[in-house]
C-alpha cells in the first residue's frame, strides 16, 4: 500500500489542509455506515424533537410555533412534578438494591467453586426475557386476591395488601421487577471486574492478616471503582427511562394517585394518547436534561476527587 | 463501476436529497400522491372485520383487486405516521371509535362519504353512530362497522343465593337506576361479604359519563367538565365507594379474571364485546351468566368505522366496496364470525343475532343489546376529550384509596382538567 504510506508521510510533514483531510476518504468510508445510520435514526429525530418542543402539533395538522409555551406549561404542570418525583424515587428504590445485591452475588460467585457457568446463565436470563410478558407475570404475582405475594403473607398470618392499589405498593412492585431484571446483568459485569483484580493483592492482604470484610473494603471496592461507575451510569440511564413496567402493571394513568407515573410514561401519554406532540417533545427534553444531571452527579461521586482511573 | 470519491459523494447527496424531499412532501397534505388504480388497498386491525365477510367482499370485487392488510399494534399511530409519510396511504382504512373524535378535524384527508352517494345508505345505520363520524359542518368521514352498547352482566347463581332477583326480566325491573343497583349491592354484601356488586368504582364512573348527553367539552368548544352532569357521575362513583360495595378490581386484570369465575365479581357493566373477555376468562361459570339492561340507561363503548382517504384512486369504487361490506346482511355475518356487534338495526332481526347463547343460560343477547343500541344518547366528543378526562380518573382513584376526600379530589381534578383544556385552546 504505497498510497497509504505516502499519505502517512504527508500527514506527518504537511500542515492540516483540505487536501489532506480528503485523502483519508477510504477510512471515512469505512466508518461511514455508523455515522449515516446515526444521522438518519439518531441525529435527525433528536434535532426534530428539539424543534418540536417549541411547536404545537397534533400529529396531522400543520405545526404551529409557540415559543416557550410548552415549557411554561411543563413547569406549572403538577402531573409533571409528580412524574419526576416518582421517577427519582423509583430509580433510588431499584438501583441501590440492584447494585448492592449484584456486588454481593459477584463476590460470592467469584469464590464459588462449582457450576459457576450455570449461575451466570441463570442470573442473566431475567435480562433477556420479554419485559411485557414479565410485567404481566409480576402484576399477577402482586395482584390482591390471588397473587403469590399475598398468599405468602396470608400463610404467615400477615393481612394481605392491595399492592397495585396503593401508592407505595405500586412503587414496591415496580422496583422489585426492575431489581429482578437487572441484578444478573450487573453481577456479570462486577464478576468481570473482580477477575481483573490481581490475585497478588489478595494474597498480600491475607499475609497481612486482613479478614474478608477488610479485604472487601480495602481492595475489592477501590479496585472496582471504574466498573461501579459504569454500572451506576447505565442504571441511571435505564432507571430514569422506566416505562414498560408501570405501563403494563398499572396502565397509562400511572395507577392510584399517579404513583406509577414515570416521566417517560407521562411523555407517552402526552404524545400518543393526547396527540400533544409538541408538549411530549418538551417532556422528552426534560428527560434528557435529567439523565445528564444524574450522570454528572454520579461521575463526581464515584470518580473520586482528583483521582484518575 | 469504480468506487471513487465523486460517485460516492454524489450517491450520498442523492440519498440525503431524496430523504429530505420525502420528509418535506409529507408535511403538506396537498402534494401527496394519488394511489394507483390497479389495486384497492384496505387497512384494518386484527379482528376488526369478519373473516367470511372479508373473503366474500374480496371475491365480489375482482377489479380492481382488493388488497387487504391487517395492521397490528397501535393502529391510529401507524395510520398517522403513514399520512405524514405521504406514500402508501391505503384507499380504505378502519378508524376506531375512540380515535374518531381526534380525526374529525382532519376531515380534509378523508372523502366526504356524502359526495359519493352515502345518503342512500346512512339511514340504515344507528343515527348516533353516524353522528360520531360527522363533522360539525356536516361531512361524514366513516361508515360504521360496529357499536358497543353496554349491558349488566351478572351471575345468576350469586344473585339467587343472596336473595336478589336472578331472572333477567326481574333484574331489569328491580335494578332500573344506580340507586336500585347500589341498594341491591348493599343487600348482596350483607348476604355474601365476599361479593362486592361494583367491580371497580372508577371504571363505573366512565359508564355513568357515557350515559349523558354531554361530556367534558361542549360543541362550541367550552369546558363543561365542572358542571352537574360530570359531578353526578363523580358522585355516583363515590357513592359506590362509601357504601363499601366497590371491589377495586379494574377489568382485564388477573384478579378480575379470577373473580368472575369464583363469584367474587358477581356483576360487570360493559359493552357487547366484553362478552368475549368474560367468556375467555371463565371456565367453571359458563351458563351461569345472564344479561340485563344497564342501570340508569345504556352507554356506548367502542365501535369502529371504515373511511376512504383522499388518496383513493377511485373513491366511488371504494365506496361501493364499503357499502357492500357493511350492509345489514354482512354486518350480521360479521357478528356470527367474530362478535362484531352490528351498527345496522336491520341486522338485529337476522338469524345470526337471534340465536340463543348457552353461555348466558340460553338467553338471547340481542334482546338486551338491540334495544340498548337504539337508545344510546348522543354526546358531542371533542378531540381533546380524553386528555381532559384523565385528571378525573386519576383523582377519583385517590378518593378510592382514601388519600383524599371527594371534594378535595374533585376540585383538584377540575383545576387540572381546566389547565389541560385551556392549553388545547378550549375556552
Amino acid at each position: 500500500m504505497s498510497a497509504t504510506a505516502a499519505v502517512r508521510t504527508r500527514a506527518v510533514a504537511g500542515a492540516p489542509t483540505r487536501r489532506r483531510i480528503w485523502s483519508y476518504w477510504r477510512f471515512y468510508l469505512a466508518l461511514s455506515p455508523f455515522y449515516v445510520l446515526f444521522a438518519v435514526f439518531g441525529l435527525y429525530p433528536m434535532l426534530s424533537t428539539i424543534v418540536l418542543a417549541f411547536q404545537r402539533w397534533d400529529g396531522l395538522s400543520a405545526r404551529k410555533f409557540t415559543g416557550l409555551d410548552n415549557f411554561a406549561f411543563l413547569v406549572r404542570d403538577p402531573t409533571f412534578w409528580q412524574a419526576l418525583e416518582n421517577t427519582v424515587v423509583l430509580f433510588l428504590m431499584s438501583t441501590v438494591p440492584t447494585l448492592v445485591i449484584a456486588l454481593l452475588l459477584a463476590v460470592m460467585l467469584q469464590s464459588a467453586v462449582r457450576f459457576t457457568s450455570v449461575y451466570r446463565i441463570a442470573y442473566f436470563i431475567p435480562n433477556v426475557t420479554s419485559l411485557v410478558a414479565m410485567a404481566i407475570f409480576f402484576s399477577s404475582i402482586f395482584s390482591t386476591n390471588f397473587g403469590l405475594v399475598n398468599a405468602a403473607l396470608r400463610s404467615l398470618g400477615i393481612p394481605q395488601q392491595d399492592w397495585l392499589g396503593q401508592p407505595w405498593g405500586i412503587k414496591i412492585a415496580i422496583s422489585t421487577m426492575i431489581v429482578w431484571q437487572w441484578v444478573g446483568y450487573n453481577t456479570l459485569i462486577y464478576l468481570a471486574g473482580l477477575q481483573a483484580i490481581p490475585k497478588e493483592q489478595y494474597e498480600a492482604a491475607k499475609v497481612d492478616g486482613a479478614g474478608p470484610v477488610r479485604t472487601l473494603f480495602s481492595i475489592t471496592l477501590p479496585q472496582l471503582r471504574p466498573v461501579v461507575l459504569f454500572t451506576v451510569i447505565m442504571s441511571t440511564i435505564g432507571g430514569l427511562q422506566t416505562f414498560t413496567e408501570p405501563q403494563v402493571m398499572v396502565g397509562n394513568s400511572g395507577g392510584t394517585g399517579q404513583s406509577g407515573m414515570t416521566v417517560v410514561l407521562f411523555f407517552y401519554r402526552a404524545a400518543f394518547l393526547d396527540n400533544d406532540y409538541g408538549y411530549a417533545a418538551a417532556i422528552a427534553l426534560s428527560i434528557f436534561l435529567l439523565v445528564l444531571l444524574f450522570t454528572a452527579i454520579n461521575w463526581r461521586v464515584f470518580r473520586g476527587r482528583g483521582e484518575d482511573r | 463501476m469504480a468506487l471513487t470519491r465523486r460517485t460516492l459523494l454524489g450517491g450520498f447527496a442523492a440519498v440525503a436529497g431524496g430523504a429530505l424531499v420525502g420528509c418535506s412532501s409529507g408535511m403538506d397534505t396537498g402534494t401527496t400522491k394519488k394511489n394507483a388504480a390497479t389495486e384497492l388497498t384496505m387497512w384494518c386491525w386484527p379482528g376488526g372485520l369478519g373473516k367470511s365477510v372479508l373473503d366474500d367482499t374480496v371475491a365480489h370485487f375482482p377489479d380492481p383487486k382488493i388488497k387487504y392488510s391487517e395492521v397490528g399494534g397501535d393502529f391510529k399511530q401507524k395510520l398517522v405516521t403513514t399520512f405524514n409519510g405521504g406514500t402508501s396511504i391505503p384507499d380504505i382504512t378502519g378508524l376506531k371509535g375512540e380515535d374518531i373524535a381526534s380525526l374529525l378535524p382532519q376531515a380534509e384527508r378523508f372523502v366526504d362519504l356524502k359526495t359519493v352517494g352515502a345518503d342512500s345508505v346512512l339511514g340504515d345505520y344507528l343515527d348516533w353512530k353516524v353522528k360520531q363520524a360527522t363533522t360539525l359542518d356536516g361531512k361524514v368521514i366513516g361508515l360504521p362497522i360496529d357499536v358497543g352498547p353496554t349491558a349488566l352482566y351478572y351471575r345468576e347463581d350469586v344473585f339467587a343465593a343472596a336473595g336478589l332477583p336472578s331472572d333477567p326480566a326481574k333484574v331489569a325491573e328491580q335494578l332500573k337506576t344506580w340507586d336500585d343497583f347500589f341498594a341491591a349491592g348493599v343487600q348482596l354484601k350483607k348476604a355474601n361479604p365476599k361479593a362486592p356488586m361494583v367491580w371497580d368504582a372508577t371504571d363505573l364512573y366512565d359508564m355513568v359519563v357515557g350515559q349523558g348527553t354531554e361530556r367534558y367539552i361542549s360543541k362550541d368548544n367550552k369546558f363543561v367538565g365542572d358542571q352537574d352532569h360530570i359531578r353526578k357521575a363523580w358522585d355516583t362513583s363515590v357513592k359506590a365507594m362509601t357504601l363499601q360495595i366497590d371491589g377495586r378490581t379494574p377489568s382485564g386484570k388477573p384478579d378480575w379474571n379470577a373473580g368472575l369465575d369464583l363469584g367474587t365479581i358477581p356483576a360487570h357493566i360493559g359493552a357487547a364485546w366484553v362478552a368475549l373477555d368474560i367468556k375467555s376468562a371463565v371456565k367453571k361459570s359458563a351458563g351461569k351468566w345472564r344479561l340485563a339492561p344497564t342501570p340508569g340507561g345504556p352507554a356506548n363503548f367502542g365501535g369502529s368505522f371504515l373511511a376512504i382517504t383522499k388518496n383513493a384512486a377511485d373513491p366511488q369504487k371504494a365506496f361501493d366496496v364499503i357499502k357492500y361490506m357493511l350492509s345489514p346482511d354482512n354486518e350480521a355475518k360479521a357478528f356470527a364470525d367474530a362478535q362484531i356487534f352490528p351498527a345496522t338495526p336491520a341486522a338485529y332481526d337476522k338469524p345470526q343475532l337471534k340465536a340463543a347463547d348457552s353461555f348466558f343460560g340460553g338467553q338471547v343477547p340481542i334482546d338486551i343489546f338491540g334495544p340498548a343500541a337504539k337508545a344510546i344518547p348522543v354526546a358531542y366528543q371533542s378531540p381533546f376529550d380524553d386528555a381532559v378526562a384523565a385528571p378525573f380518573h386519576d383523582e377519583l382513584k385517590t378518593v378510592q384509596t382514601g388519600a383524599k376526600t371527594s371534594d378535595a379530589a374533585w376540585s383538584a381534578a377540575v383545576s387540572k382538567a381546566k389547565a389541560i383544556a385551556k392549553r388545547q385552546g378550549v375556552q
